[in-house]
């Protein structure tokens, strides 16, 4: 512990030699160490089953590790701690799913990042304060979603799903933000277009995203530090430093044909 | 067709002969009967050419008190059943809840609508408030399994990303388990009232109101003519709501569940 208090310069998240593993038999994820500078941009790339999203999911404590200790603003995750529940309410999770409410509204689904805040009357009855309601037009405004917030989720196209699924995080007014894949299986340009957004809002707010992708290049021109994972190790920590790639686990430089082995075979 | 499976076709007809054995069902007997059918069908053909306005009158209001005692029942008993459903859904509730929830239920499931009914005729006296009871509980034990079974079907997914905003029960059940089970609950509804109109329609053999105790009664007293009006009138009225709720369904369920359908397609 370095006893830093999360501030702008602090580490926000910390792991130091996590275990981690869904059952008995099979760990997905061998002594991690790892921390991120708070309001950062840290990406994680790695072939399919390498451990990326249970990464994530130890930094919103859906999953607690097995060994080692992971630390989000000094707080050990674990979402059946009251003081933990109470900070989730400002940690952001898009899933790869993303999780929407299919049979419900836009603006009902970017609501929920609102509901912890919310009196029991207010949302049981679903009367939204004329704040929140600003709020969410405003947060809808932002990811282009202006005149749909009343179209059913299960309506809208997948660059939109993504979309809303952002808004709803930043509905919750994040000072993390954990994405999980959400711009693989889209086209260039609209991958482009999201990852804008959230570096848009990551500016204005301040918040430490970090997100999981599929594509390193991609991870590469957006994140300030890049984790590679292979078999639910940390392989490298890649950054770019005057246009060469810098892996600071090592202090090397890294040449294209690394970065080719992580590329996705699909693509 | 495995020898496994033939052997099991074999076991059970001979159960089926064996039984019927047992409780001494005669195919014969039946054969014997089906004049006695045309003779009432005869019977009922003539009572309905020279069908008067008092009778008319009865069956009116005995189904109007039918249909209102199926709505009643039905609204009540699905009202009851949500939150019970709620506490004996997996998804939503420990063990510790949801088991013993789903034993009361179990329990109130096992008796059928007229032994219900028997119960609150002694309990409230006869007429229709008995029927009434009779159909809330039945719905109840009912009703309550198929709500906790849809609920159960939830999608883990807006789940996970709900209880990862740090979101309570209450408010997970109002923005997800809702209006994700939405088109289920309404479906349900609309099955459920259908059938108890049917139910309801004979609760009167126990004295518990309705068409039923006109039926039961011109069948005491041999007058098999106007129990088969009063029949008609049931059969009429159960294929009109049957026409109504599926007009309901096709415009309410099944368009919610094609757009699940079209975002699987996605």
């Amino acid at each position: 512990m370095d006893g830093n208090d999360g501030g702008p310069s602090g580490t926000i998240i910390r792991m130091d030699n996590v275990w981690a593993s869904y059952d008995a038999r099979h760990t997905t994820l061998r002594d991690i160490s790892l921390s991120v500078k708070s309001g950062i941009n840290y990406a994680i790339v790695g072939l399919s089953g390498s451990g990326k999203s249970t990464l994530l999911k130890l930094m919103n404590g859906m999953m607690v590790p097995s060994r080692g200790t992971v630390l989000v603003e000094d707080l050990r995750p674990d979402q059946r701690d009251g003081r933990f529940r109470a900070m989730m309410s400002r940690i952001g999770y898009i899933p790869q799913s993303l999780g929407l409410v299919r049979n419900s509204s836009v603006l009902d689904n970017v609501m929920m990042g609102a509901l912890p805040r919310m009196k029991r009357m207010q949302y049981l009855l679903k009367r939204y304060d004329k704040e929140d309601l600003e709020e969410a037009r405003r947060v809808l405004d932002r990811v282009g979603l202006t005149d749909k917030e009343d179209r059913k989720a299960y309506m809208l196209s997948g660059g939109e799903k993504r979309r809303v699924a952002i808004a709803r995080a930043f509905m919750q007014d994040p000072r993390i933000l954990l994405a999980d894949e959400i711009v693989s299986e889209l086209d260039g340009t609209t991958s482009q277009e999201i990852m804008n957004l959230v570096a848009g809002m990551q500016k204005d707010t301040g918040l430490t995203a970090i997100m999981i992708h599929h594509d390193i290049r991609l991870a590469l021109k957006f994140a300030d530090r890049v984790a590679v994972m292979q078999e639910g190790r940390k392989v490298m920590e890649l950054g770019v430093d005057n246009d060469t790639i810098l892996d600071f686990q090592t202090g090397n430089t890294t040449t294209q044909e690394i970065l080719e082995m992580y590329d996705d075979p699909e693509e | 067709m495995t020898p496994k499976s033939n052997l099991v076709i074999g076991v059970i007809a001979a159960l089926v002969v064996a039984g019927s054995w047992h409780i001494g069902a005669e195919p014969g007997e039946f054969v014997d009967g089906l004049p006695n059918l045309w003779l009432v069908a005869e019977d009922a053909v003539q009572e309905i050419s020279e069908v008067d306005s008092r009778m008319i009158d009865a069956a009116f209001w005995s189904m109007l008190e039918t249909i209102l005692m199926a709505f009643i029942g039905t609204m009540v008993g699905y009202a009851l059943a949500f939150p019970m459903s709620l506490l004996a859904s997996r998804n939503l509730t420990g063990r510790w809840v949801y088991v013993p929830m789903r034993g009361i239920l179990a329990a109130v499931r096992t008796f059928p609508s007229i032994m219900w009914a028997l119960l609150f005729v002694i309990m409230v006296g006869p007429g229709p408030f008995a029927g009434i009871l009779a159909i809330t509980m039945y719905t109840l034990g009912f009703v309550a399994k198929l709500q906790y079974e849809a609920i159960e079907t939830i999608d883990a997914d807006p789940m996970d990303a709900a209880s990862s905003i740090g979101l309570s029960k209450l408010q997970m059940i109002r923005f997800v388990v809702i209006p994700e089970s939405a088109s289920h609950l309404l479906g349900q509804l609309l099955y459920m009232f259908d059938y108890n109109v049917r139910q309801t329609s004979i609760l009167g053999l126990v004295g518990a109101g309705g068409i039923g105790f006109y039926i039961m009664n011109y069948i005491k007293f041999l007058q098999y003519g106007k129990a088969a009006f009063f029949m008609l009138v049931v059969l009429i009225t159960v294929l009109i709501i049957d026409w109504v709720s599926l007009k309901l369904r096709d415009r309410y369920v099944i368009k919610s569940q094609r757009g699940v359908a079209a975002m699987n397609d996605l």
